[in-house]
């Protein structure tokens, strides 16, 4: 999952970005409506946080030009980060398009727990429980296992598995990955995806075990659905 | 009587109960007196008169004058012929008919006693239904909801006044409550954000079972910057508050010694910042007010300028004055205003550079603190300016004239 942190506080971005990667996002961030407007239009972000006054173009401004104009084919889920909280607030993000709202100074446990549940709400995106096959990887308690086995993930290969089982038994390609599981300091011409991939693959298949995530020559990769024999 | 007639009498705690009994009593008393003098005057007028010197005894002289044999002897023989059967019947008819008279005067009496009493009660009453009104809705009116108006309309009389007085009152405290709670408001949203940069960064490396005595170390130095820049905001939002009312100092200030010794005070950190403090001081400006908010007016301009002048400018500072107004000039040539903001610079929180002024701890109320101590002392703030080329702040004050 790729979000986009914005915010005009250097301090507060910094701290929310870290937080984020942390729960094993790949996180970008913009520090003013313009830029985030800029990195938005290219990149098909699965959610942002927005802040919602800025100096120049405004949270509100940003979010109904995302609105206006979506980028991609599934438009980001965008959450409402302000110091203002009136009802008349409130009630001018929600119109210009804003899925939630979270009124500063925030626990950063809620706010994880509202980008869990925005992101939930997309078709294709299933609870805060994933399962394939004997996989079972626990969003919220940040877990995976297999069968009785716990696998041991870091934060990387965590948020890899999940855009896999968020949706299992499609060709996933490496542009794909790139653009949704990591982020903007990933350097595309490395081979970073597909080592991360062969250590996702060998911690989730132990030797003798089922193989889950195949490689398709020439388009990417696949989690496998339905093992093929039991 | 209904029920705002007991308040009312609940609000008058005499021992002649409702202001409406006093007047209708007053009202019946004033009248029974004077129709009891009136009466009083013609039943004695009338009883002398008759009593002084019967009728008889001027007919009986008269007849006897005709007659030619009006000398004494007779006249006195004759008086007393006459008394045992005239004088006596004309007293008797006297008597009874300052009898019948006393009886009728009594009888109208408690009549218009009465009467007046009722006649008073019922004006009374009318007059006093608007007081009732407003007090009603005094009653109905708490500090949270200030929105009800008496709204008395009719005639413009003395009472009309009173509602339309207190209504203009109302309105006064509306706006004034309205301001607070704005202020309070906005406050509020402007320490919510250094409190977001705390909490975020303190949840962060808290909830970090990988994070090192660097990562907590990088923390405080943020949560350090957000509760500076907190206190700097608490401290102007005091001072603000402090200023919201007008001053109650009153003394002749010198305005060319106050700005003088302010630019004094400003020159070690002009020239740590590059920048070249030009002043031309002229003494015997005087204007009337507190010396304290005054220097701090000049202190929050000098320091916008030299801000913006940092790195070799030049800020200029001079004092004058025309028929009325002292005026004390900051002039800089920083990068002045854009024209848009010009009319919002001495808002609350208005900040022309969000971030930068962020870090440098600014909290957006130094220019609105200077409007609010020049409305203070009966005058003004005002702002020039050409984006590009620098501002010009002049802080205009009543003159002190010495009477």
């Amino acid at each position: 999952m790729r979000i986009l942190v914005v915010d005009d506080e250097a301090d507060l971005l910094d701290a929310v970005a870290r937080g984020l990667r942390r729960e094993g996002y790949a996180v970008d961030t913009a520090d003013g409506g313009a830029e985030a407007i800029e990195k938005a239009t290219f990149i098909p972000y699965d959610l942002i946080c927005l802040d919602l006054t800025m100096p120049g173009i405004d949270g509100l401004e940003v979010c109904s030009t995302l609105r206006a104009d979506p980028p991609g084919e599934v438009p980001p889920r965008i959450l409402m980060l302000t110091a203002r909280d009136t009802v008349e607030d409130r009630i001018r993000g929600l119109d210009v398009g804003a899925d939630d709202y979270l009124v500063k100074p925030f626990a950063f446990d809620e706010l994880s727990a509202r980008i869990r549940s925005l992101l939930r709400r997309d078709p294709g995106r299933s609870g805060a429980v994933l399962e394939v096959g004997d996989v079972v990887l626990d969003t919220a308690r940040h877990r995976a296992s297999r069968g009785e086995r716990d696998l041991d993930l870091t934060a990387k290969e965590f948020a890899l598995l999940r855009y896999f089982m968020t949706r299992p038994g499609d060709v996933v390609s490496q542009e794909v990955l790139l653009d949704h599981v990591w982020d903007e300091h990933a350097d595309p011409f490395t081979n970073t995806v597909r080592v991360t991939v062969g250590t996702l693959r060998r911690k989730l298949s132990l030797e003798g075990e089922e193989p889950l995530l195949e490689t398709v020559v020439g388009s990417g990769y696949r989690l496998v659905d339905e093992p093929v024999d039991r | 009587m209904n029920r705002t007639g007991v308040g009312l009498a609940g609000r008058f705690p005499d021992r002649f109960g409702s202001l409406r009994t006093r007047l209708a009593l007053l009202y019946s008393i004033v009248l029974f007196a004077l129709a009891a003098v009136m009466v009083g005057g013609i039943y004695l007028g009338l009883s002398r008169a008759l009593s002084e010197q019967p009728t008889s005894h001027l007919a009986r002289f008269e007849q006897l004058a005709q007659e030619g044999s009006a000398d004494q002897a007779s006249l006195s023989v004759d008086q007393q012929e006459d008394r045992p059967w005239l004088v006596i019947f004309e007293e008797e008819v006297n008597r009874r008919a300052l009898e019948r008279l006393r009886a009728y005067s009594f009888t109208a009496l408690a009549g218009v006693f009465l009467g007046s009493l009722a006649v008073g009660w019922y004006v009374a009453g009318l007059v006093l239904r608007p007081i009732s009104r407003i007090s009603a809705v005094a009653r109905e009116i708490t500090a949270t909801d200030l929105s009800r108006r008496i709204e008395l309309g009719g005639s413009s009389d003395e009472l009309r006044d009173l509602a339309d007085t207190f209504d203009e009152m109302l309105d006064r405290l509306d706006e004034a409550f309205e301001g607070q709670r704005r202020f309070v408001q906005e406050a509020s949203h402007e320490l919510r954000n250094p409190l977001a940069v705390l909490r975020t960064n303190l949840d962060v490396v808290m909830a970090d079972p990988e994070a090192g005595p660097e990562d907590f170390r990088a923390a405080g130095r943020v949560s350090l910057r957000a509760a500076e820049r907190m206190s700097a905001l608490v401290d102007d939002l005091l001072l603000y508050a402090h200023h919201e009312r007008p001053d109650s100092r009153r003394e002749p200030i010198d305005v060319g010694a106050v700005v003088g010794e302010t630019v004094e005070d400003f020159a070690a950190a002009a020239s740590r910042s590059g920048v070249v403090l030009d002043h031309d001081r002229i003494d015997g400006l005087e204007v009337v007010g507190d010396a304290v908010a005054l220097r701090r007016a000049v202190a929050n301009l000098l320091s916008n300028a030299i801000r913006v002048s940092a790195g070799g400018g030049t800020v200029r500072v001079s004092v004058g004055r025309d028929e009325e107004m002292v005026w004390a000039s900051v002039i800089d040539h920083g990068p002045g205003i854009a024209v848009g903001d010009v009319d919002r610079v001495f808002q609350r929180f208005w900040r022309g550079d969000r971030a930068s002024a962020r870090e440098a701890g600014r909290s957006g109320l130094g220019l609105a603190i200077v409007r609010q101590i020049a409305e203070g002392h009966g005058g003004r703030s005002t702002v020039r300016s050409v984006e590009g080329e620098g501002a010009t702040f002049t802080l205009w004050l009543p003159r002190y004239v010495d009477s």
